[in-house]
């Protein structure tokens, strides 16, 4: 194995993507690209009401249409039992809210809920059939803000909803789907023996993922019941999940087939539109395809969860943290189950102090259905806590970056839950930022106040399962097929690791994602896991192949597979004066003597914890709030870059996010459940023009018994973002900041001293 | 309402019908099968349906199929004569600016004309003329370094 230490000659090499010619071409092929023979076009109908019993579904005028092929609705759905689960992700997912969020039966529960859908000829007829689906409702009083959701006497939307994680169980069914605590110590002694306490509350609002390929998906059932999906999706085994639950159909018949993804980060995990398509293509007897419109991304898909959260941290003179306590209550919109659990550790993790109370609340409202996005909750909770810490430096006159360092977290000390910290370089990192000219360099003065923000952030995390299989050519190529969607330039680092271990050229490698029938089970493209846990299933596929070469050479070169070695492309014999065999002619003689298929599976590797500190320099104009980011640089620790360049893309992708849902970026619902900006013009994305150049520092400080060292990479960099702009903010201006995003609205009306953030 | 229409896409005059209510988006993508050109948001925020039009980028989903006489289109397959990159193109691998990669050939695209342009092109020139084009994954930065190493006429630092 090469260790971490070891010399490599192509993992860590700045390399181009292996499937670059296709992007930059126009041939890289997404679903909306793709078609079959035959295809019909199907649209969704979707609710006008937040909130409302539904009464009548009817789509015979609809089918009367000519060129209109199939509608189903909530009817043609299974009933599933409640917490029918299926394992996507960690935790798993309730497939009962799953379903019913991909087709009302019942009750609708937000604007944009699906309620029928259609297949049609082309998409014009498929929209007009859309207008003549009679759908009767029984209007409810919708639930639109954390504060309405949790009072007593709120309008309930699940009635089997008690609230999980309360002893003894709840009487009655409430929007609260759980309360989680996590508690070390005496908060109220911890808070005795401060000099310094600092209180913040904050609010986040929604935001989208805001991947720029719209959500699309083909379906053909065959006459045998075989159903292929080709998907724009982070997971094709946990796609294919969903749909054999949801469908009530055996894995054997389904076969999901990733195409390239438009960007998901989070989004692109759950079914949104592929259980309609095929229950449509099943009815029509021809494929279907799906391409969601814009709006409907908006309205439709899973967001980021609104917050509020509110912090109380306390220090003595000297720095060191005596407690640290909040209230985080998550926005998990139309179904209970949005994480509060690695949310609130995110944001505490890298602080040792004795006294700790967190307290999260998973809440109900009529809005889509919370899902993921890049470090999923970490954004918030770090926009709370790094403000409490930043103020709290302040308050004690130290400065900001000394007060992390008395207060780090390093290898062993305890984390939040208890257990010891796994090797981590948060000092390293914070050493890194002291003698960096952007932390050292004054800041020059500008036209208006300028100010200097520091941020931690921090992100655990998963490991999972991921399976891939290699096999050689007849020209002595390596192929590798592997079981994770590319979302981040996999392909290119998987090859890399295959050139690495076999010792051949990045050009005599093929990388392939393969299918769900074509590969074994593994687990979603997200939680910062994909390039470290395939990287060790190719790291040990290799292995085994090279294993299973080093016998065939050994019978050829009359000696124990134990005496030989292999370098470069050639099996050598140890023993003296040994010849050896290459590669290549072992390669073309597996058409004759079978050929060489090696097998790698990582599971459960242990975790490759993220931790990023983000430097950055604001202006703020003071007459109209609004904020100009001056510099941004982002440190971060990821064990070891495979490929650097796309480890700078992922810290400058999710920092640029990170700056949008900072500053512009959030969901402006109407008290009805409207959302009134569900267009890329109104939901302000950040243009080349919006954002600075985006500065990244690479630290590498290897995980032990992870191949190459692994860490995660991509989700911590949007962790720290807002509150690095909050912190530079208050420098600046001396106001802190209570709502995410900073609009020039919210930055004027605190500039002038009214309430924070209340617009 | 079907119509017969004669217009030049990629150096090549092709005989398209096209309904009244098709964009040239629908145009290219649905009836020539040049799915390079793709659909971000259907309303002319996002840029990833840029195409050249009579050498100008335009967002083609906000263009009537109807309103084209004789202008001649390009889209990304066009711009250089397989399997030749455009140096753009190229560019854009070096420095790693491509990831998703679906947002790509409408900057590819709205980048093209800066060549032509006479004199130094700032930073925040370039990101100016950029900023019709949303990205989601890359931050703008490898973009915008790329798109510079090709106006300077300088090789990218990328591998």
């Amino acid at each position: 194995m090469s260790s971490a230490a070891g010399a490599l000659n192509v993992v860590g090499k700045r390399v181009p993507r292996v499937d670059a010619k296709e992007r930059v071409t126009g041939h890289a092929i997404y679903p909306a690209d793709f078609s079959l023979p035959s295809m019909l076009h199907g649209r969704i109908k979707r609710s006008p009401h937040a909130h409302a019993r539904l009464i009548r579904v009817d789509v015979s005028k609809a089918l009367a249409l000519k060129g209109v092929r199939a509608a189903v609705t909530g009817e043609d759905f299974l009933d599933l039992p409640i917490d029918a689960k299926a394992q996507v992700g960690e935790g798993g997912a309730d497939m009962w809210y799953i379903a019913r969020m991909n087709m009302a039966k019942d009750k609708v529960l937000w604007i944009g809920h699906p309620v029928a859908a259609v297949a049609a000829d082309d998409p014009h007829i498929a929209e007009a059939a859309l207008a003549l689906i009679e759908v009767e409702y029984e209007v409810l009083t919708p639930v639109m803000t954390l504060d309405e959701a949790m009072r007593p006497d709120a309008p309930v939307l699940h009635d089997h909803c008690f609230t999980k994680g309360i002893e003894p169980r709840p009487q009655r069914p409430s929007n609260i789907g759980a309360r989680t605590l996590l508690a070390r110590g005496d908060v109220q002694q911890g808070f005795a023996e401060a000099d310094v306490v600092v209180e913040r509350r904050v609010t986040i609002d929604t935001v989208h993922q805001g991947y720029i390929e719209p959500n699309a998906a083909l379906a053909q059932v065959e006459p045998s019941g075989l159903t292929r999906v080709w998907a724009s999706t982070q997971g094709a085994f946990t796609l294919e999940i969903q749909l054999a639950v949801i469908l009530g159909k055996p894995q054997s018949l389904l076969k999901v087939i990733p195409l390239e993804i438009g960007g998901g980060f989070g989004g692109k995990i759950y079914a949104h539109i592929e259980p309609a398509a095929v229950k449509l293509a099943e009815k029509a007897g021809r494929p279907v395809k799906i391409v969601l419109s814009r709006e409907e991304v908006m309205l439709g898909t899973g967001p980021s969860p609104a917050a509020q959260i509110e912090v109380k941290v306390g220090a003595k003179r000297d720095g060191r943290l005596t407690a640290i306590q909040g209230r985080f209550l998550f926005d998990a919109g139309a179904f209970p189950g949005v994480g509060t659990t690695l949310q609130m550790q995110a944001c505490a993790n890298l602080y040792q102090c004795p006294h700790l109370k967190l307290e999260g609340f998973d809440v109900c409202t009529n809005k889509p259905r919370a899902e993921a996005y890049r470090g999923p909750g970490g954004t918030q909770t770090a926009f709370a806590v790094e403000q409490a810490m930043d103020e709290l430096a302040e308050r004690l006159n130290l400065d900001p970056l000394e007060f992390r360092d008395r207060n780090a977290s390093v290898t062993g000390s305890p984390m939040v839950v208890g257990t010891p910290f796994p090797t981590i370089g948060l000092t390293t990192i914070l050493d890194r930022v002291r003698e960096h000219p952007c932390w050292r360099d004054p800041l020059p003065a500008g036209r208006f106040p300028r100010g200097r923000g520091l941020a931690l952030g921090y992100w655990r995390g998963t490991s999972m399962t991921s399976a891939c299989h290699i096999a050689l050519t007849g020209d002595g190529r390596v192929m590798a097929t592997i079981g994770a969607v590319d979302i981040a330039g996999t392909r290119t680092s998987m090859a890399q690791v295959v050139a690495e271990e076999f010792g051949i050229d990045l050009a005599d490698v093929y990388v392939q994602t393969g299918d769900t029938k074509s590969v074994g089970f593994t687990q979603l493209s997200a939680g910062s896991r994909v390039t470290r846990t395939m990287a060790a299933a190719v790291h040990e596929a290799c292995q085994d192949a090279i294993g299973q070469l080093k016998k065939r050479a050994a019978e050829q070169l009359q000696c124990s597979p134990e005496e030989i070695a292999y370098a470069e492309r050639e099996f050598r014999s140890m023993r003296a004066g040994g010849a050896s065999i290459s590669l290549q002619s072992l390669a073309r003689a597996t058409m004759l003597d079978g050929a060489i298929v090696g097998r790698g599976v990582s599971t459960r590797l242990p975790l490759g914890v993220e931790i990023g500190a983000h430097v950055c320099d604001v202006e703020v104009d003071p007459h109209t709030g609004q904020v100009t980011v001056l510099r941004y640089t982002a440190f971060q620790d990821v064990g070891r870059a495979v490929n650097p360049p796309s480890v700078e893309g992922q810290i400058q992708g999710s920092v640029a996010q990170g700056l949008g849902w900072a500053l512009t970026e959030y969901f402006d619902y109407a008290a009805d459940g409207w959302l009134r900006n569900a267009s890329l013009l109104d939901y302000r994305i950040p243009t080349a023009l919006d954002l600075p150049a985006i500065d990244c520092v690479i630290i590498e400080t290897p995980v032990p018994d992870v191949p190459y060292g692994l860490r995660g990479v991509g989700e911590v960099p949007i962790v720290p973002v807002g509150a690095a702009i909050a912190n530079a903010i208050a420098r600046a201006t001396g106001r802190r900041q209570s709502a995410m995003p900073m609009t020039p609205e919210r930055v004027l009306r605190s500039l002038r001293g009214s309430e924070f953030g209340k617009i | 309402m079907r119509r017969l229409h004669q217009i030049s896409v990629n150096g090549e005059t092709v005989e398209v019908v096209s309904e009244t209510r098709d964009t040239l988006l629908d145009l290219l993508r649905d009836r020539l099968g040049l799915t390079g050109t793709k659909e971000g948001c259907g309303n002319g925020n996002c840029g990833a349906c840029t195409v050249l039009l009579d050498g100008e980028p335009v967002n083609s989903c906000l263009i009537l199929a109807v309103e084209l006489t004789d202008q001649a289109v390009v889209t990304i397959e066009g711009l250089a004569k397989p399997p030749a990159l455009h140096p753009l193109q190229q560019a854009i691998i070096d420095w790693g600016g491509t990831q998703c990669g679906f947002c790509t050939p409408g900057v590819v695209m709205s980048a093209s004309v800066l060549l032509g342009r006479k004199g130094h092109l700032s930073e925040e020139e370039i990101r100016r003329a950029l900023a019709g084009n949303l990205c989601r994954c890359t931050g703008y930065d490898k973009i915008v370094k790329a798109v510079a190493s090709v106006l300077a006429a300088v090789p990218g630092e990328g591998s």
